[in-house]
């Protein structure tokens, strides 16, 4: 591995050409993501989806940059905003939104909700909803894959208010010191909750600004532009599966909604929101692709496709059957059952 | 450590240091003899449980005091650091005083010095006693005999009452205060199982000896060992027999028996079967025998005489609405059992001895359900296929009567006709009844009997089957 | 046969399952170039080298995180928690993330991790390194949790807690580290689940747990010499699961149970066990269940005060004495 750092071939050097198919690849992905989510939270406001639920609308650029550039054998984990995480990684919507709505069709057929999407058969290996918890964990299965002496590479999404926790740091530090392959995602939509991030955070760049304290390098990319996310991405993954260790980036974004459905998200100025919507990531890369000389038809087939998609996947969704109510002693042991004494 | 005086017997409740072996200040080791004491009963040398020095003595040579006294102090001459706990190994080990256990064999490793003294001293080892225990005084303890007025009953102890209907003032209570223990009322129990006979209480009624017959009726176990010198074979009791015993000597046990019989003609209850006895056999697939009619008969007179259909409970009797009839069977190999048939009375004779014939195909061939032995009334024994003259039946608890049918055979009985009494030659059988006097008095009873042999003689039988 | 130590059985179960699985890894602070701070881990660095024994930072939070990762992507990791009170620092990982998540994904992830942990008093480390805290293990749903008194049940459940494919808490004694037992030599697994009993008595059933379980038997002989009271012992190894079986058929027997834990008055595993018996034996019970604990105090660090409060033989002894008669 030669002394460049990751940093340093974001910022500068020669942009890797990304071809049309992947772009058309990106722009589906971050249209299923879109269209997910909202219709999860059209299905919140009918009551359909009950209990809490946490969306990315606006960050799809972060998912779908990442969810392209991994291998079939890296491992996502992310945290309780993470349909468009586990859409990427080749669930279906069908799961995705019976697991919200807490039906048989669920991914995990409804014991796990919303905060927890997990596919382990599309390494998908989990959302975590304790905050910071799952940066240690990520490290595991990094470690792990260093163990076996595979190419795996963990990557690990969360937001700006896990930089400030102690499982955070550990894990930085943890994952430096054994040089895993892991790649640190975090997406920086500028609240903790209901606080802007500046409030509670000691440096302006929640997680950019600490990378040095692990001996890594800054970070900062714009988390709206899918491509720069998708080169990133790229480029971390490839570090991490050479053995030149961890990354940590920070991807600036904003979401168009709350925090989750219960917060109509008032805290945050006007202005503000008006600005950021106008870099949804989602009309500029439309607008991107046009200008690059992809045909309107062919992006309106995405479009069409994915409208179709997903009301399908809310027809199926909708009408499946409760979960069985034997499942509830279930699974608790690998045996599968449940039992502490004799 | 304290030195207390130990307790040398069961009813033992002190003991007289007779004398001291060691004095004030001396040293002792483990196992050397430290005082003699003495009771009523005994006398023995005590031997020290502790190494160290004598720094108490409080009970001087002759004195008598109670068992659990503290007697005298031993200093324990512990390990190298006092990180040791105050617990003494109560075993009467070779070694002296517990000591860290750094292995001897070789020198401690590099870190020993450095880690602290509770995880490198073996004070917590355990070291199993010597199989030949120091031990006196092997029974539980007695308290005073000052008894607790409360009565403290356990869950254990009533259960047991309730499960063998013991009257708990009779029981007496070894625990603390006199309170009756649940060993004390298995000890009990037991005592009361191999002499069964003293319990029966009952006031002399019975006009008819028991008289040893064949099955249903068991023989009490015989009190006492067999000699050595007798020649034979042992024969262990199976489970069914074991089953058996208990429940038989149990049910003398709880009901004083009075036996009490009838003669009765079968003459008219012959007419039918032998007018029916092919097609019967033909259609029903078995042979119609006296017992369904003597069956019918006992619910009917049962309905006249309710008692007799109840069981004992407490202080109350409690009549059964319906008669379920319970049929001995004898499974041979496989011993007794009787299954029931529900509601009784309210089957005709065709009825019952359909019902009669189909448990006691299932019993011969185990396809009993546990449903089929519970709810019984009143049991019907029939002795008869040997030809016996009468049994004494034990009575099936928690009912209050049984009844025996032992073998019909032809005989001459004295007829009254219009032209005066003649002889004829009749089929006679004798019912034979054990009954529990506390349910009813032998007048009952016998004007019971009486209405089963009228109900029996004189019958119209042919619309029954 | 041989006899080892405690503290040496806990290296010799782990090695046994080491030398048998190559996905057997292990990781704590201090386990591997110093062989553990008590002396635990010794040798293993040396047999099976730096990629399978790790040392880490001082990030219990992080430890357990590495754990479960590893367990969920293909290995069985071993994890340490030096003295079982840090527990407190990483309980997140312990009672939120690897007790449920094989639940919450709905059977989709297995956890074949074990995390051993130096537990309990009696060596004067004060409030903060001396508790026993099984029972909060024991409170949570998904955990199995043991905790052996004898080196070979330690190599033994060692060997079975690696080999289990759940989550298992091994709660060692560090108190009993020196102590010496006969151990099977070769493999040898003791299940979990599975109760012991060590001392076959008639008028009481005294149910103990690790460093209590020494201390009963010493307070058994004692009841039998001075005081004609011949105790069961049982030595219950494992608190989930829970040999519910051994613990009915023998209180049945004496109709007596006494409890004695290591844990503060509230709470502890002896409430348990003391409910279970008086549910479901209430009527072979011939007085009520007695449970000898620690007081509901933090324990203390000079040693007379921690003997006091630590459960010894004599108040053992006294508990038995006041409730058979």
């Amino acid at each position: 591995m030669n002394s460049q750092t990751l940093a340093s071939t974001v910022n500068r050097g020669p942009q890797a050409a990304i071809s049309t198919e992947t772009r058309l690849k990106l722009y589906r992905s971050m249209q299923e993501c879109r269209v997910l989510e909202k219709r999860a939270y059209d299905l919140f406001m009918q009551n359909l989806i009950k209990g809490t639920s946490h969306l990315a609308l606006g960050q799809e650029a972060i998912a779908a940059g990442f969810g392209l550039a991994m291998q079939k054998g890296d491992y996502t984990f992310c945290t309780y905003r993470g349909h468009n995480h586990t859409l990427v990684r080749g669930v279906s919507m069908t799961e995705i939104l019976g697991e919200l709505m807490g039906n048989a069709s669920g991914l995990m057929r409804g014991k796990g909700g919303s905060m927890h999407l997990t596919s382990v058969k599309h390494n998908m290996m989990g959302s975590y909803a304790i905050i910071g918890a799952h940066l240690t964990i990520a490290n595991g299965a990094a470690w792990s894959a260093q163990y076996r002496g595979t190419d795996q590479v963990a990557v690990c999404f969360f937001g700006d208010g896990t930089t400030n926790i102690g499982a955070f740091h550990e894990a930085l530090n943890f994952a430096v010191i054994w040089k895993l392959p892991i790649v640190f995602v975090c997406e920086n939509n500028l609240y903790m909750e209901y606080t802007s991030i500046y409030d509670v955070t000691a440096v302006e760049h929640p997680a950019a600004d600490r990378a040095s304290a692990y001996g890594l390098e800054p970070v900062l990319i714009d988390g709206n532009d899918v491509d720069v996310v998708y080169r990133t991405a790229m480029r971390a993954l490839d570090l991490a599966r050479k053995g030149g260790g961890p990354s940590l980036i920070e991807a600036q974004t904003y979401r168009h909604g709350g925090h989750s459905r219960a917060d109509p998200g008032k805290y945050r100025p006007d202005e503000e929101v008006q600005a950021w919507l106008a870099k949804d990531p989602i009309p500029h890369y439309r607008q991107r692709l046009l200008q690059l000389g992809i045909g309107e038809a062919e992006i309106k087939k995405i479009e069409d496709e994915t409208k179709a998609q997903i009301d399908a996947a809310t027809e199926t969704a909708r009408n499946a059957p409760p979960t069985p109510l034997e499942l509830a002693d279930k699974d608790l042991w690998a045996d599968g059952g449940s039992a502490w004494r004799n | 450590m304290n030195v207390l005086m130990p307790q040398l017997g069961e009813t033992v409740a002190e003991g007289t240091v007779a004398k001291w072996h060691k004095q004030v200040g001396d040293k002792i080791a483990l196992d050397e003899l430290l005082f003699d004491v003495e009771t009523d009963k005994v006398s023995m040398e005590v031997t020290a449980i502790a190494a160290g020095v004598i720094t108490k003595i409080l009970v001087p040579a002759g004195a008598t005091v109670d068992v659990g006294t503290v007697l005298a102090v031993i200093e324990e001459s512990a390990g190298a650091t006092a990180a040791a706990p105050a617990a003494q190994p109560a075993a009467p080990a070779p070694a002296p005083a517990p000591v860290a256990a750094a292995p001897v064999e070789a020198p401690p490793p590099s870190w020993y010095a450095a880690m602290p003294p509770a995880m490198n001293q073996a004070a917590e080892q355990y070291t199993p006693p010597a199989a030949a225990a120091a031990a006196p005084g092997a029974a539980a303890a007695h308290a005073s005999a000052q008894r607790d007025s409360h009565q403290r009953l356990s869950p254990a102890v009533r259960r047991l009452a309730a499960e063998y209907r013991l009257d708990l003032a009779t029981v007496s209570g070894s625990g603390r205060n006199g309170r009756i223990t649940r060993r004390n009322v298995l000890e009990f129990i037991q005592t009361r199982q191999s002499a069964p006979t003293q319990v029966a209480a009952a006031p002399p009624v019975a006009k008819l000896a028991p008289s040893p017959a064949a099955a249903p009726v068991a023989r009490a176990p015989a009190p006492g060992p067999v000699p050595a010198s007798q020649l034979g074979t042992k024969v262990a009791f199976t489970r069914i027999r074991r089953l058996t015993a208990d429940h038989m000597v149990r049910s003398k046990a709880t009901s004083p028996h009075v036996l009490q019989a009838v003669e009765v003609d079968f003459h008219r209850v012959d007419q039918v079967r032998k007018a029916v006895r092919d097609s019967w056999k033909a259609k029903h697939g078995h042979s119609l025998t006296y017992l369904p009619f003597i069956g019918n008969a006992v619910c009917r007179a049962l309905q006249d005489f309710p008692h007799l259909n109840s069981s004992v409970e407490g202080d109350s009797l409690f009549l059964h609405e319906h008669v379920n009839l319970a049929i001995a069977v004898d499974l041979g190999a496989e011993g007794l059992v009787a299954p029931v048939v529900k509601s009784a009375e309210k089957l005709s004779v065709a009825q019952l001895a359909d019902a009669i014939a189909d448990i006691a195909h299932r019993s011969r061939t185990n396809r009993l359900k546990p449903d089929d032995f519970s709810g019984g009334t009143y049991t019907l024994s029939n002795s008869g296929t040997f030809g016996t003259l009468i049994t004494a039946p034990i009575i099936n608890q928690p009912q209050v009567a049984i009844l025996s049918t032992d073998g019909v055979r032809k005989k001459p009985v004295v007829v009254e006709t219009s032209e005066g009494d003649a002889i004829a030659i009749r089929p006679v059988g004798v019912l034979a009844q054990s009954f529990d006097h506390r349910a009813v008095d032998g007048a009952y009873s016998a004007a019971f009997l009486d209405r089963l042999r009228r109900l029996l003689e004189t019958s119209n039988w042919s619309v029954e089957v | 046969m041989a006899e080892l130590t405690y503290r040496e059985a806990v290296a010799a179960g782990m090695q046994q399952e080491m030398r048998r699985d190559p996905n057997v890894v292990f990781l704590g602070e201090d386990v591997a170039a110093a062989g553990g701070v008590f002396k635990t881990t010794v040798g293993l660095l040396e047999e099976f080298g730096a990629k399978r024994v790790r040392d880490t930072p001082i990030s219990e939070q992080a430890i357990l995180g590495a754990a479960m990762g590893a367990a969920m992507t293909g290995l069985r990791p071993i994890a340490e928690i030096m003295f079982s009170d840090f527990f407190a620092v990483c309980w997140d990982i312990v009672a939120n993330e690897i007790a449920k998540t094989r639940y919450m994904t709905d059977g989709q992830v297995k956890l074949p991790l074990v995390i051993k942990s130096g537990n309990g008093g009696g060596a004067r480390f004060g409030a903060q390194h001396s508790q026993a805290v099984e029972n909060w293990a024991m409170a949570v749903p998904g955990l199995k949790v043991v905790a052996p008194a004898f080196p070979a049940d330690v190599k033994g459940l060692m060997a079975a807690a690696i080999r289990d494919d759940d989550p298992v808490l091994f709660f060692e004694s560090k108190s009993l580290y020196a102590v010496k037992g006969e151990v099977p030599e070769g493999e040898h697994i003791v299940p979990l689940g599975k109760a012991n009993v060590v001392r076959q008595g008639s008028d009481v059933t005294i149910v103990a747990l690790a460093l209590m379980v020494p201390r009963a038997l010493k307070a058994a002989d004692i009841l039998k010499q001075q005081h004609g009271i011949d105790a069961t012992v049982i030595d219950l190894r494992s608190l989930v699961p829970l040999d519910t079986q051994t613990i009915l058929t023998e209180v049945a027997k004496t109709g007596r149970l006494v409890t004695v834990e290591e844990n503060p008055r509230l709470c502890g595993w002896g409430a348990e066990i003391s409910s279970i018996v008086s549910e479901e034996l209430f009527w072979d019970l011939d007085g009520p269940i007695v449970r000898v604990t620690t007081p509901h105090i933090p324990l203390s660090a000079a040693n007379n005060l921690e003997d006091m409060q630590l459960p010894n033989p004599e108040r053992i002894v006294a508990s038995v004495r006041q409730l058979v008669d």
